[in-house]
């Protein structure tokens, strides 16, 4: 029942995505129009601008949303968010690096590159045989020195043209996907979602500590390897094409926990199904949102949606 | 199974703590790991249980060397219980004695016939039953160590190890879980278990192994290993008028 519902809302809001936009289609046309059939116009809309920004949002959201319940089950912590392996951190430092030089057509690669080389840092510096703990100071330092590195660029930015560009990635928008970012990312995502979905069960072993996990079988290293490579190519897919979109890795899992209960290996694929549903739909907001020629960018209203939520999760744990 | 330790040094990183160990134990055996604080016990225990790499010596289940086991045939053999007992979510009394078939279950998580026995076995065994559908976060300290217990005993492993399973319980909860660890061992496990209540090693088992200062300095029966020497070298305890009294330290 609980499944069904959240199945639903991820369909629900797919089909939001792909109905919501600056020209109004009918309900009714959108399915033949997807399948190239009906008004020309119609068909272009759907199949070149909506259907890859739907599929977009849908992977990124999964991507970020199963993230965060692995790590949270990896730290043992609710409180933990991709953000803090540094991925992300080092993902935008390559697009902006793409950004600063003015190469447009490089941010892609060169986000995907800086999360790798985030990844290639992480697993050297707390690789097969650190704690959890050194894993996570490793992966805060990387992210705040690459932080800091974009910090730098923008300071040095070479005019107010390139700023407001770097300014307005880093807010996060689906705007410019395409069928070519939605390939890339997709099958960065779902490689990311298998390794994530495959230390599932040693996630759940790990409940009781280390040790304990360690005596029922579970490779703590490989582990460990898997946590970091499923994670950087689940963030830096997203960053990538959709710039830096935060709290969805972080409150998803939290909500999905108090509906579905604690077991992190149940959680991660939950949390990419309501990742998934969630991103689809505060895309369709941001462009409902938008207007006047103002842009609604995605990473400011998913805080925005996320933030209180939080606040509020936080007061009725209180309470209780 | 039968366990045998040999020339086993161990310790945590650089700091060495076991030196030169020497051990036997046979299925059907309960034996009592005793020493005061910092002498080795969970040093020992962890290396036994292949926790922790020894530095030299060996560790042989059935004349297998432990670490050449493969993870899942050892997870299967070695049956562990941790000192801690904390769990990091709020998961039900059930599902958490449902980690210990984690060597069993496949990657999509079902469960056999036979998972589904061992983990109702288990809890029976350290009674339990009454408990499974709580949350673990809210039973009390003796009730938790009772699941925790039921976790290790679902793995159905023929040896036992577990890591002060009585600490901090009151004296019903610490008879109850040395009765079920007494149990395991008659029907054919082989249980090690470090304890500090003499009185209690004493009353349910079989052997004791003393430890002082990474050595193992006694392996006999309880009655015949907590002589009053052993007492007042070992632990610096004596007994005057039916009371354990300390000796006090020289100078």
């Amino acid at each position: 029942m609980r499944l069904g519902l959240l199945i639903l809302f991820g369909v629900f809001a797919a089909i939001l995505s792909l109905s919501i936009g600056a020209l109004p289609i009918p309900l009714a046309d959108l399915t033949p129009a997807l399948f190239g059939r009906g008004d020309d116009i119609h068909i272009t809309i759907m199949q070149d601008l909506r259907a890859p920004r739907t599929l977009l949002a849908l992977v990124i959201g999964a991507g970020l949303g199963a993230s965060g319940a692995a790590l949270q089950g990896y730290t043992r912590n609710p409180l933990a968010d991709p953000g803090i392996l540094g991925f992300s951190a080092t993902a935008a430092l390559g697009a902006v690096l793409a950004l600063y030089f003015g190469h447009r057509l490089w941010i892609t690669p060169a986000a995907l590159a800086g999360a790798g080389i985030g990844a290639a840092l992480l697993l050297a510096m707390a690789g097969r045989r650190q704690s959890a703990t050194v894993l996570i100071l490793a992966g805060v330092g990387i992210g705040s020195l690459a932080t800091a590195l974009t910090g730098l660029l923008m300071n040095f930015a070479p005019n107010p043209w390139a700023l407001s560009e770097i300014v307005y990635w880093l807010m996060g928008s689906l705007k410019n996907a395409s069928y070519d970012g939605a390939v890339i990312s997709g099958s960065l995502t779902l490689t990311g979602l298998l390794l994530l979905f495959w230390i599932g069960p040693d996630l759940r072993a790990l409940s009781l500590g280390e040790d304990t996990a360690k005596s029922l079988g579970v490779p703590l290293g490989r582990l460990r390897v898997f946590l970091v490579l499923g994670v950087a190519l689940c963030v830096g897919a997203g960053v990538a094409v959709a710039g830096a979109i935060g709290f969805i890795g972080l409150f998803i899992p939290h909500i999905l926990r108090a509906i579905f209960g604690p077991d992190p290996a149940r959680l991660i694929p939950l949390s990419a199904l309501g990742g998934a549903g969630f991103l689809a739909l505060a895309d369709s907001l941001t462009r409902v949102l938008s207007v006047n020629g103002t842009v609604m960018y995605l990473g400011i209203l998913s805080a925005l949606i996320g933030a209180p939520f939080f606040i509020w999760l936080a007061f009725r744990a209180g309470r209780s | 199974m039968s366990l045998q330790i040999k020339n086993l040094c161990a310790g945590y990183g650089d700091m060495p703590v076991l030196q030169n160990i020497n051990g036997a134990a046979k299925p059907g055996e309960l034996i009592g790991l005793l020493g005061p604080n910092g002498s080795g016990k969970s040093c020992l225990l962890k290396a036994i249980a292949g926790l922790i790499t020894p530095t030299s010596g060996h560790v042989m289940l059935s004349n297998k060397a432990v670490p050449s086991l493969p993870p899942k045939t050892q997870a299967k053999s070695i049956a562990w219980l941790a000192q801690d007992r904390s769990a990091a979510w709020a998961l039900s009394v059930r599902e958490l004695v449902a980690l210990g078939r984690a060597p069993y279950r496949g990657r999509l998580g079902r469960f056999s016939h036979a998972d589904t026995q061992a983990i109702d076995g288990a809890m029976s065994s350290a009674y339990c039953v009454d408990l499974q559908d709580r949350r673990f976060d809210t039973l009390s300290g003796g009730e938790q160590a009772r699941v925790l217990l039921a976790r290790a005993l679902a793995v159905g492993a023929p040896l036992l190890l577990a890591d002060e399973p009585t600490a901090s319980l009151d004296p019903y909860y610490q008879i109850s879980i040395l009765q079920s660890l007494a149990n395991e061992a008659k029907s054919g496990k082989t249980v090690i278990a470090s304890l500090h209540d003499l009185n209690l090693a004493r009353q349910f088992c079989d052997r004791v192994w003393v430890m002082q200062k990474g050595k193992l300095v006694a392996d006999a029966a309880p009655q015949k290993a907590l002589s009053a020497s052993l007492l007042a070298d070992v632990f610096r305890i004596q007994t005057k008028n039916g009371f354990s009294v300390q000796i006090p330290e020289k100078n």
